[in-house]
């Protein structure tokens, strides 16, 4: 469904990306881990199209990518959960989820209001904090709240950063349920995680990536546990 | 007490263009946390171009409105694209530097049209006034009030109802999160930067016409009026702008009346160190200090 090819990316001249190779399938959760520097947030940045990539493809349905605006990737179907959520906060929790529908509503004001409501139905935390202010919300909610704000953009697949950044364990586990919950409903999940345990325990696919390259890919349990964690945390060498 | 009361009207109507010079700058800060200091000019130099065609084309006054408005809108793209669009994002600072450089420019440009300190200014093509009681309303200030009230319902409405709102006020709580959600921030600002130049260009039109005159330090004039206004009510909110503007012309008109002029912009500042001191984030106490509460719960 999304396949990225030979994508190099660099900030000014610090290369950040060498050449990383990659797919995600339909319906699946594809994990990126690896040691911090390898690129990981910079890949997502990439595909989202808020970086440009110097050179390679990326290929989403067919379509080709890597030139698009970051507005026109999300009408592409691909939305972002930032890094440290990134949510509204002086606005309320309800004007943020509006805001994540951005791109249709001035067009399909209703179709708005009906998926806030499957929302609202999904995390029923927010409807009870409808009306507050998201910068008040615990960070647990905000979690929740900025990826049902990437929801009602209606991607088709979902580019989730560090969504474990942090929160308390148990919070985690919540979070990575809710992932579980909406990758079931069909929605496509590329997930950037620090916590390889908890990233290994949904995902259906892996990368490693190192030094802006992919050094591995395989499903959980082809490599040593231990080993993999190893080398998402501290790298090879 | 009649004197007192009648103080206070002159000094809600007056207040209530102050109000929209506040809104104007508020709506730019509070998008790009920048502050742009050639907002006033800019207004300044639309105002000259509707006296230079009142003075030499014999304009109408209708023209003179719309030459004035369209000078304050094309001035403003042209701070924006040199001062903003055209600068870094992280380069706060040379954006500020800059604008105050264009400020000078544009009175340049002002004095070079028309040399000389002082022009008439065409007045409204509304005049008289309106007794009531023992309380008399000019009707220069009742148009200022009329227009500076349905601006600033216009301006909720479009801030709280429309797209074009929501994203505005998406890319002033995180740029970055706004693009994520597909707001391009640089349209955006463009845009806001024409809607603020739209209000500042009423707002200065209603003030010149009111006082029938112009000078090329009318920027410095609305640069004052408006931070002040802006500060006191609290920056980064509509209503704080209202408000402060309307605290700001009342504190003018009545220092005016019981102590004279020498002290009519004294008291303001008085006032304004006051506020500052003891609620450093204006009378709303929205924006900054909030903001500061808000990041330290996060973490």
């Amino acid at each position: 469904m999304l396949i990225v090819e030979d994508v190099f990316t660099s900030y000014g001249m610090i290369k950040a990306l060498n050449g990383v190779n990659l797919s995600a399938l339909e319906g699946e959760i594809t994990c990126l881990l690896g040691p911090n520097g390898a690129g990981k947030t910079t890949l997502m940045f990439t595909i989202a199209g808020i970086l440009r990539a110097q050179a390679g493809a990326i290929k989403f349905d067919g379509q080709s990518i890597e030139r698009l605006s970051a507005a026109k990737v999300v009408e592409a179907g691909i939305a972002l959960v930032p890094e440290n959520r990134l949510v509204f906060p002086t606005m309320s929790v309800e004007e943020n989820l509006v805001a994540g529908a951005f791109i249709r509503v001035a067009k399909d004001r209703a179709g708005v209001d009906d998926d806030i409501e499957r929302m609202y139905t999904r995390f029923p935390v927010l409807k009870e904090r409808s009306e507050q202010m998201a910068g008040t919300l615990s960070g647990g909610e905000q979690q929740m709240l900025a990826l049902a704000r990437a929801l009602m953009s209606r991607p088709r697949i979902l580019l989730m950063d560090e969504p474990s950044v942090g929160l308390a364990p148990l919070i985690v586990e919540e979070i990575f349920q809710i992932i579980r919950d909406v990758n079931a409903d069909g929605m496509t999940i590329m997930l950037v995680e620090q916590n390889a345990n908890m990233a290994l325990s949904v995902a259906d696919k892996f990368y490693l990536l190192e030094h802006g390259r992919v050094t591995f890919e395989g499903a959980p349990g082809e490599l040593e546990q231990d080993d993999v964690i190893r080398r998402a945390y501290l790298g090879t060498e | 007490m009649v004197d007192f009361i009648q103080n206070c009207i002159d000094g809600v109507m007056i207040g209530a263009a102050y109000g929209l010079l506040a809104i104007g700058f508020t709506i730019v800060f509070g998008v790009m946390r920048r502050l742009n200091l050639s907002f006033g000019p800019s207004i300044m130099l639309g105002a000259f171009f509707g006296t230079w065609a009142f003075l030499t084309l014999n304009a109408a006054p209708w023209m003179v409105v719309i030459i004035t408005i369209t000078g304050t809108v094309i001035t403003g793209i042209y701070v924006e694209r040199l001062c903003f669009w055209a600068i870094r994002r992280d380069a706060t600072i040379a954006s500020m530097v800059s604008s105050f450089a264009v400020w000078m420019q544009l009175e340049e440009v002002a004095i070079l049209m028309l040399p000389g300190r002082t022009y008439p200014f065409p007045e409204m093509f509304v005049s008289g006034g309106l007794n009531f009681g023992p309380f008399f309303f000019r009707a220069e200030h009742l148009t200022t009030l009329l227009i500076a009230v349905l601006m600033v319902v216009g301006i909720r409405l479009l801030l709280y109802r429309t797209a074009f709102g929501l994203a505005l006020r998406a890319v002033s709580e995180s740029p970055d999160a706004a693009k994520y959600m597909g707001v391009n921030p640089s349209r955006i600002i463009f845009w806001a930067f024409i809607l603020v130049s739209l209000i500042g260009g009423v707002a200065g039109y209603l003030l010149l016409a009111t006082d029938q005159q112009v000078t090329p330090y009318f920027g410095l004039w609305v640069t004052f009026k408006g931070l002040i206004a802006m500060m006191l009510g609290g920056m980064g909110s509509i209503s704080g702008a209202v408000i402060g503007g309307l605290v700001l012309g009342i504190i003018e008109t009545q220092t005016q009346w019981y102590l004279g002029n020498a002290f009519k912009d004294m008291s303001a500042y008085f006032v304004m160190f006051l506020v500052l001191v003891l609620r450093p984030g204006g009378l709303l106490g929205q924006g900054i200090v909030e903001r500061h509460d808000l990041a330290f719960r996060r973490v």
